[in-house]
């Protein structure tokens, strides 16, 4: 199970020490918006080819659009 | 491997920076007022009218301890009795905006809605983050208007 993240001042701290940041959102809404410096892999799209994108020696900090 | 829970609409909540496309949008969060005043369901309608009025304003949010909106005061609540309280006299449950609304989409709700007054802008939990007065976002958006139309 990963570790929950709920702070901005938690993901800002994570990504100084390295952390990738993950949108699994739809490609549409990724080129709409998303955080700096995200990658995008939509959820649907996700498995072992195309995280082949992410670097394995780096934290992975994945988020959505929100709670739900 | 971590999960960010409350998503992008966490991050912007907290006025965090955006890539892509809408970075050429406005975005309420981006312009609302977060000054505005506050105050609690038992403050004094009187108090309350010196305080606000000092700060030059005509509106004060009603929130709880969390700043959770619970109300808004407009101009006539704030005529009412001074010992009336806050919660007896404002209009509970206002509307509210994300912070990731455009004020193209705001402007178009006030006036759809004939909104004259201010619109709340609220995290997904309902906490207090600014207003925007109609005012403001038609002044806002003609600005913007004219700046992207300039050569």
């Amino acid at each position: 199970m990963p570790s929950q993240v709920f702070s901005t001042a938690d993901v800002r701290r994570l990504l100084e020490q390295g952390a990738q940041l993950l949108d699994v959102l739809g490609a549409d809404e990724f080129a709409h918006d998303h955080l700096p410096g995200a990658i995008n892999i939509p959820l649907k799209q996700l498995d072992a080819s195309s995280a082949a994108r992410l670097d394995r020696n780096r934290p992975v900090l994945v988020y959505c659009n929100d709670f739900g | 491997m971590f999960d960010y829970v409350p998503g992008k609409e966490g991050w912007y909540e907290d006025n965090g920076p955006r890539e892509g496309q809408a970075t050429d949008e406005i975005w309420i969060g981006d312009v609302a007022d977060s000054t505005v005043p506050t105050c609690h369901l038992k403050e004094r309608v009187g108090e309350l009218r010196d305080r606000v009025r000092a700060d030059g304003r005509d509106t004060c949010v009603a929130i709880d301890p969390q700043g959770i909106v619970l109300g808004l005061l407009r101009n006539r609540a704030l005529e009412a009795s001074p010992q009336a309280t806050a919660e007896e006299v404002m209009a509970p449950g206002p509307k509210t905006f994300r912070p990731n609304v455009t004020l193209q989409e705001l402007l178009k709700s006030m006036r759809d809605h004939d909104i004259q007054t201010n619109s709340l802008v609220t995290a997904a939990d309902g906490r207090l983050l600014g207003v925007i007065s109609r005012a403001d976002a038609e002044a806002t958006f003609a600005h913007e208007g004219t700046v992207e139309a300039a050569p």
